[in-house]
């Protein structure tokens, strides 16, 4: 059972249909990638999570609580960072917190050393007495972060937390999440690939209105995995030169070539890869690179969503 | 109920930081100071404006005058501030996002609405109690023997209205969400009570007598009882009007 469990969850606006059968289920510490396309639903998902929107027809549990709509019971377990998170301008930080704090029913004291602590995290104590009018989208992105934990939550919802970033703030963020990884069971959605490769362990692809693709990133990618090999030379001659070769024409395999780059396809990784590497013994070759064909994430998810 | 004090808190200091609180205390401070003046200065400000020959004779000014000036100010330009400078206190909220962080961290829809009418309804209290100070002593300093009847029963009245009004503008802006709906249904609310005051028999039970015939109670034309039924309805709708707020602000998806 998860920690997040999401059952037959319809939602339309109007004619368009968003969600159509959404199932989901979040397994307690880990990291999920909720990945995909601009409009497919995710912050449609999240916000049913949250009660913020009514769903058509479908069930949330969260911690073993149902969620219903319009009631903020169950929100006491999460914690949320909204795509562009928005604060009160006159506020500053120490304040902000204090407020949040006080309605997620934590004693002053707890919320003033919980407050400072995460300032410090997030890299904002050196703007604690700064109005928050005057931050930087980065700047109100780690605030954000800071206020989703500040009731040390059980699971941690952020929506598309990196998208409107500069690469540093980017790796800041991702880096902040990671950190969190501890405590919180951390759903994030995002359709920046590299983002998910770097901090997820579970991935989940949401097309259609459902869940195209869902697993542990590893068993995902064992999954779809070819047997084959990649091997990239110094130019495209001694590609050709590889390529050409009696011995591989007479051997079951299957080759492609694009550039100075062979993909080679075969039976079985271990026998094979053997016969390659004497063969480029034989020929005297030495590849740039020579790898076990991986599935890219972008390959997946473009297979996924096709 | 969880976060009511938390978020009235807020709300307080968002008057205070966004200058909503100044500009109130100063507009109906203005009053208090000005009417009993402009009620004592009023002949000779038409002496001044030289009629050309037509001879407009001027009763000698009294307390009375002071209290007109009051009544007409607060239930005029008084309410229009009001109702413009709270028109946004969902609005704001709801097309910035800036609740979404709140409600997510436990804040219940009902208390979200519920210290937002408190907070309009203390701001609306310390307004009106302090241009209700300083038109009382202004006027016992300008006029010190004038008597007048039922001065704080006509105020409260007011003071009623007042919240009455607060409500309808609790529920406008629940509903539709957005400034310009909210000022629109506050004024299709308030003008179809002006226009139900049409049917005779029906005064007696409309909101709007309490804002209208204050000064029939201080010049002893109206009795305190005819009052009854219109304070009975005005509570009913006010606490009526609030409950509302709360059902449609559950249901709004946000």
């Amino acid at each position: 059972m998860g920690i997040l469990e999401i059952n037959r969850l319809y939602k339309s606006f109007g004619e368009h249909e968003v969600l159509k059968g959404l199932d989901m289920d979040v397994p307690e510490h880990s990291v999920f990638g909720f990945v995909g396309e601009n409009g497919s639903g995710k912050t449609t998902t999240m916000k049913i999570i949250l009660g913020l929107l009514r769903a058509d027809s479908g069930t949330v549990t969260v911690c073993g609580e149902k969620v219903s709509y319009g009631e903020t019971r169950t929100n006491r377990f999460i914690g949320f960072l909204p795509d562009v998170p928005e604060f009160y301008g006159y506020m500053n930080p120490v304040e902000y917190l204090e407020l949040c704090g006080e309605i997620a029913g934590l004693s002053k004291s707890v919320t003033r050393k919980r407050s400072l602590e995460l300032l410090e995290l997030v890299g904002l104590k050196e703007y604690m007495k700064r109005k928050i009018g005057g931050f930087s989208r980065g700047m109100k992105q780690r605030l954000g972060i800071a206020q989703a934990l500040i009731n040390e939550p059980r699971i941690l919802i952020c929506d598309e937390p990196t998208s409107a970033l500069d690469p540093i703030g980017r790796k800041e963020i991702l880096d902040i999440l990671l950190s969190a990884r501890g405590k919180s069971t951390i759903i994030f959605s995002t359709h920046i690939l590299s983002d998910v490769e770097r901090i997820c362990d579970r991935i989940a692809v949401l097309h259609g209105g459902r869940l195209v693709l869902c697993g542990t990133l590893s068993e995902i990618k064992e999954r779809n995995r070819h047997n084959g090999f990649v091997l990239e030379f110094e130019n495209e001659e001694e590609a050709m030169l590889f390529e050409g070769t009696d011995e591989l024409a007479r051997y079951p395999i299957s080759l492609s070539r694009d550039r100075n780059t062979v993909t080679v396809m075969m039976g079985d990784l271990r026998y094979d890869g053997r016969f390659l590497l004497g063969l480029l013994a034989h020929l005297g070759l030495v590849p740039r690179r020579f790898e076990v064909m991986e599935p890219s994430l972008e390959s997946l998810f473009l297979e996924a969503v096709r | 109920m969880k976060g009511y004090g938390a978020f009235l808190k807020k709300e307080i200091l968002e008057y205070a930081k966004t200058y909503k609180l100044f500009i109130m205390l100063l507009v109906f401070a203005a009053f208090g100071i000005t009417n009993p003046l402009v009620a004592k200065l009023m002949p000779e400000i038409l002496k001044s404006l030289g009629t050309g020959g037509i001879v407009i004779s001027v009763p000698e000014p009294t307390a009375l005058d002071a209290w007109t000036q009051f009544f007409k100010n607060t239930t005029q330009i008084g309410f229009i501030v009001m109702v413009i400078i709270f028109s946004g206190t969902f609005s704001s909220e709801l097309s910035k996002g800036t609740l979404v962080n709140l409600l997510t961290k436990g804040l219940s829809r009902p208390a979200t609405v519920l210290s937002k009418y408190t907070a309009m309804v203390l701001l609306w209290t310390a307004c009106i109690a302090l241009c209700f100070g300083l038109t009382c002593v202004y006027t016992v300093y300008l006029f010190p023997d004038d008597e007048i009847n039922n001065l704080p029963f006509s105020v409260f009245c007011l003071w009623l209205f007042g919240l009455f009004l607060l409500a309808v503008l609790l529920l406008s802006a629940a509903l539709t969400g957005t400034a310009y709906g909210c000022l629109l249904l506050t004024g299709a609310v308030v003008a179809s009570c002006v226009l139900i005051n049409i049917i005779p028999e029906a005064k007696r039970y409309n909101p709007v007598l309490l804002a209208s015939e204050n000064m029939s109670l201080l010049t002893g034309t109206a009795e305190v009882s005819s009052y009854g039924s219109s304070i009975m309805i005005t509570c009913i709708a006010a606490f009526a009007f609030v409950l509302l707020s709360v059902m449609a602000f559950r249901k709004k998806q946000i």
